[in-house]
């Protein structure tokens, strides 16, 4: 059985799903196993179409489940070939236990996510709590801006992951509907040079190999539990970014387009600028421009690679900024964002006097605006003027309702007026004292105040 | 294409080089790996296998060892029958592309998965698998409980049996509920091979599984199995206990063809009081108290009325 | 295998049964494989046992009833013949005992420490059956 090649257009109309099909059969996959989901379903519909046209050789197993899909696409992997699947939300949630067990198995799979919100309340739209979820399972992870990006990353991420030295499983991120479903201008690559940047696959410990026959997914306990995931870490900490790296390298020279692991824009002289990933890197770099011509020094940082973690590429690329926001698409539910504590570690123990405050938006598919980024921004400048975060550290934008802000970094430092009419004028005193005199007080009380300090001196 | 293996009697079958290996961690006497022999050794092809979590699995690929002399992988729990799956259609997207790295060979893929495995947290699995007719045979090693974790029940716990999480006491006898009849299910799916087996009836399996081989399309398996531990009987009794839950008909052996065609393959000289089975199993003990005696009259008559019926269909050829 | 470093293994939850190429795994006896020390073949469960089954070939019919219900492939047949047991892979159940037919049994348990040579003196003698 062969397969008819496709002619593409240099560039072609597709949005991001059909991008990520495309991809998918320009890279020769053997084994497909899949389950539909909004909005990732395109992905395997359009595969599907691919292979009842003859432009596929290979097989598309249409499981029940996105769990079987997942186990299926282990069981290929494992067997010894090309295997690939997509998915979001709920079916990514439904397959995290296999996700574990397939970088744990260290078995290269491609898997698109198309990032949509998780129930419940149910939404179909886009948010990151699903790649939220999947951050620790130990796969690589990068991320798509745009449909570009979901084509062009696809190639990148089954070059790394086949990689006898890598074998880690890799996902790619679009956001559910604002890339999925929003179709661009594409470059594309033919079919050959797509085919031959990823080049033929070559089995590892492949099951089919009657000669040497392997078995996978022992158990470990704990005298041996310890070294398998040190190890797997080890390799996810050293091997993988060079690979990435060298991959980003390899693409630029082939088509032009340069991937970053950390996507630096108008950062050279930045004071201000925002962390974030998915199209709101593309919304925020057009913002960021604007408050340029304000006069503003906004710059834009979006990640590239989510996993591993770009520790030391981040605190290069956000030397030197004086306040920094941190954007995240998913509801943290009582803490601060994933982007804020990951760049808060990352500059942690740096020489940064960076501001950083952290904001959640768009859940559920909300937009984020360019207003909601113009206010921000104005924020961030607002935090530079005063050398201090003059808001509370984590802020919900766009959502109805009174604002919601939450970790006030001053509270500990004030005393608001209620308390304040309580005390007698010794704890008046006492409290003053403490509180290194920032003291929130109204118009009378401020007169009582000073009279009091004056008189305790 | 290769050829059926021929067994004609046990002394030819016993020149089979076993691909299972000992010092493994299952227990003394346990039938899993009585099954799992025959299995493997009615095909000399090369064979592709899954063991779902549970006790065989457990106990044979804990690191450094792996007592499997075949390609082997396990996943989860619940799908060790989609990871043969996805081998066997990564197998034929290789063969149909030229790239097999031994292209002559045959292998046959076998999934193992117990009974809480297959009929309660695999059952999704199982079903995907078999709706799809990957060619590739499911085994279930049926010793009625959640073995590997101390002995809860599944839903292949059979009336009045004590397990850890229904427990015979001072007000209840045990389980509530009757066994689910997964050959028929599965059978239901339109697979061309359902059928259930015992390790006593040697000859009886190995017909089976080769049958099971051969045939193009997704094959279920029922072994029982029985437990030592759990039934709680001596492990040198594991093949008497077999020869009781066979020749009492609680464990009748019979096949199911295309998912309309029963045919009863075994049917014992003397049929054993369902009593006796149950009295060699200390998991019914509690049975043989006065108050609870009606529960064994009704057992027998709930094996009588299962083996009418599988006469009947066996009658009509349905 | 001594528990070495998390560097020191091949990585994936993964283990080979044989130390490299094995052409016909069905067609070659144990004794002839490759294995590796990852296989449970090279390990021993002789600890186990409290008892232990001797084998006597005066009264074997070779019926291979011992070699198919083994659970631990401990029954060494070769060319349709009981040959011996593997004592390294015994776990003492029993059932090769219970299942042998002939009269008096070709396997008896004895406790772990039994002499062989003594009990195979002194096996038991053929059992007439009352009528």
């Amino acid at each position: 059985m062969a397969f008819d090649k496709m002619e593409l257009k240099d560039i072609e109309v597709w949005d991001g799903n059909f991008a990520a099909a495309q991809a998918l059969r320009q890279c020769q996959i053997d084994v497909v196993a899949a389950y539909p989901i909004t909005p990732s379903t395109p992905i395997v519909e359009g595969y599907g179409k691919f292979l009842a046209d003859g432009y596929i050789e290979g097989e598309f197993v249409m499981v029940e489940s996105e769990h079987a899909a997942m186990s299926g696409c282990i069981g290929a992997s494992a067997a010894g070939g090309r295997v690939a699947t997509a998915t979001s939300s709920q079916g990514f949630a439904l397959m995290v236990e296999t996700l574990y067990q397939a970088s744990g198995m260290r078995l290269p799979i491609v898997l698109n996510v198309v990032n949509r919100a998780l129930a419940a309340p149910l939404n179909v739209n886009g948010d990151h709590s699903d790649m939220y979820l999947g951050r620790d399972s130990g796969w690589i992870q990068l991320d798509a801006y745009c449909p570009q990006d979901a084509y062009d990353l696809n190639f990148i991420a089954f070059k790394v992951c086949e990689d006898h030295e890598v074998r880690l499983p890799c996902m790619v991120h679009q956001d559910g509907f604002m890339t999925s479903h929003t179709a661009q201008g594409v470059h594309t690559l033919p079919d050959d040079t797509a085919y031959g940047f990823i080049g033929d696959f070559k089995p590892m410990n492949d099951m089919l190999d009657f000669e040497h026959p392997v078995t996978h997914g022992v158990q470990t306990e704990e005298d041996w539990h310890f070294e398998h995931k040190a190890r797997q870490h080890h390799d996810l900490m050293t091997k993988v970014m060079p690979k990435i790296q060298a991959a980003f390298d390899s693409f630029e020279k082939l088509s032009g387009r340069k991937y970053n692991i950390v996507e630096k824009y108008d950062m050279d002289d930045a004071d201000v600028c925002v962390v974030c990933l998915g199209t709101s890197v593309e919304t925020a770099r057009e913002v960021a421009t604007e408050m340029r011509e304000k006069g503003i020094k906004a710059g834009v940082v979006g990640i590239r690679v989510i996993r591993p973690f770009p520790f030391f590429e981040i605190a290069e690329a956000l030397k030197g900024v004086k306040a920094i926001a941190t954007l995240d698409r998913s509801s943290p539910n009582g803490a601060p964002g994933m982007l804020f504590n990951e760049i808060a570690g990352a500059l942690f123990n740096t020489n940064t006097k960076a501001m950083l405050s952290g904001y959640v938006y768009g859940l559920g598919g909300r937009d984020l605006t360019k207003a909601h980024l113009v206010s921000l921004y104005t924020e961030l400048q607002a935090n530079v003027d005063a050398g201090k975060v003059t808001t509370q550290l984590q802020q919900f934008i766009g959502v109805r309702g009174p604002k919601l802000s939450f970790l006030d970094q001053n509270a500990n430092n004030s005393v608001d007026e209620a308390s304040l009419n309580n005390m007698s004028k010794a704890e008046v005193v006492a409290c003053a004292k403490s509180l290194n005199i920032k003291v929130l007080v109204k118009d009378s009380k401020a007169t009582a105040i000073e009279k009091i300090l004056a008189g305790s001196k | 294409m290769s050829e059926i293996k021929k067994i004609k009697n046990l002394k030819e079958f016993s020149t089979s080089a076993d691909r299972f290996e000992g010092a493994n961690l299952l227990c003394p006497g346990c039938a899993h790996s009585i099954i799992v022999r025959e299995v493997l050794n009615a095909t000399n092809d090369d064979l592709v296998l899954s063991a779902s979590t549970g006790c065989l699995e457990v106990c044979t690929a804990v690191y450094p060892y792996t007592s499997w002399d075949a390609s082997w992988i396990h996943i989860g729990f619940e799908n060790g029958s989609t990871a043969v799956a996805g081998a066997e259609a990564m197998h034929k997207a290789l063969k149909s592309k030229g790239r097999l790295k031994q292209p002559d060979r045959n292998p046959k893929f076998v999934s193992f998965a117990g009974d809480g495995a297959s009929y309660d947290i695999g059952f999704q699995w199982i079903s995907g698998c078999m709706e799809r007719g990957h060619n590739m045979m499911h085994v279930v090693l049926d010793n009625e409980v959640y073995a590997n974790t101390g002995g809860q029940r599944s839903s292949s716990t059979p009336i009045g049996s004590s397990t850890t999480t229904a427990p015979a006491g001072r007000v209840s006898y045990g389980e509530k509920k009757n066994k689910k009849d997964m050959v028929s299910i599965m059978a239901s799916h339109g697979i061309p091979y359902s059928a259930q087996v015992a390790p006593n009836k040697w000859k009886d399996m190995v017909k089976k599984i080769q049958y099971g081989m051969e045939v193009e399309g997704p094959v279920f398996i029922n072994a029982v199995s029985p437990c030592t531990t759990e039934w709680k009987f001596d492990p040198k009794d594991t093949m008497h206990l077999t020869d009781l839950s066979t020749d009492s008909l609680v464990f009748p052996l019979y096949e199911i063809i295309d998912g309309h065609e029963l045919n009863i393959t075994y049917r014992p000289k003397n049929v054993v009081p369902v009593e006796e089975y149950l009295a060699a199993q200390g998991r019914f003990k509690h049975l043989f108290k006065d108050e609870y005696k009606y529960l064994i009259k009704e057992w027998q008559e709930r094996v009588d009325a299962n083996w009418a019926y599988l006469n009947r269909r066996e009658e009509a050829r349905v | 295998m001594a528990n070495t470093g998390w560097d020191e293994f091949e990585i994936g939850a993964m283990l080979r049964t044989f130390d490299g190429k094995i052409d016909d795994i069905a067609g070659t006896l144990q004794e002839d494989r490759t294995y590796s020390q990852n296989s449970s073949f090279s390990a021993s469960v002789a600890d186990w046992r409290i008892e232990k089954p001797i084998f006597s070939k005066d009264f074997c019919i070779d019926c291979q009833f011992c070699w198919i219900y083994c659970p631990d492939i401990s029954i060494i047949a070769r060319d349709k013949k009981m040959i011996g047991i593997d004592m390294d892979h015994c776990k003492g159940c029993g059932i090769c005992v219970e299942v042998c037919p002939t009269n008096p049994k070709s396997l008896l348990m004895f406790p772990e420490q039994a002499d062989e040579e003594a009990e195979l003196a002194q096996w038991p003698a053929k059992e007439s059956k009352e009528k």
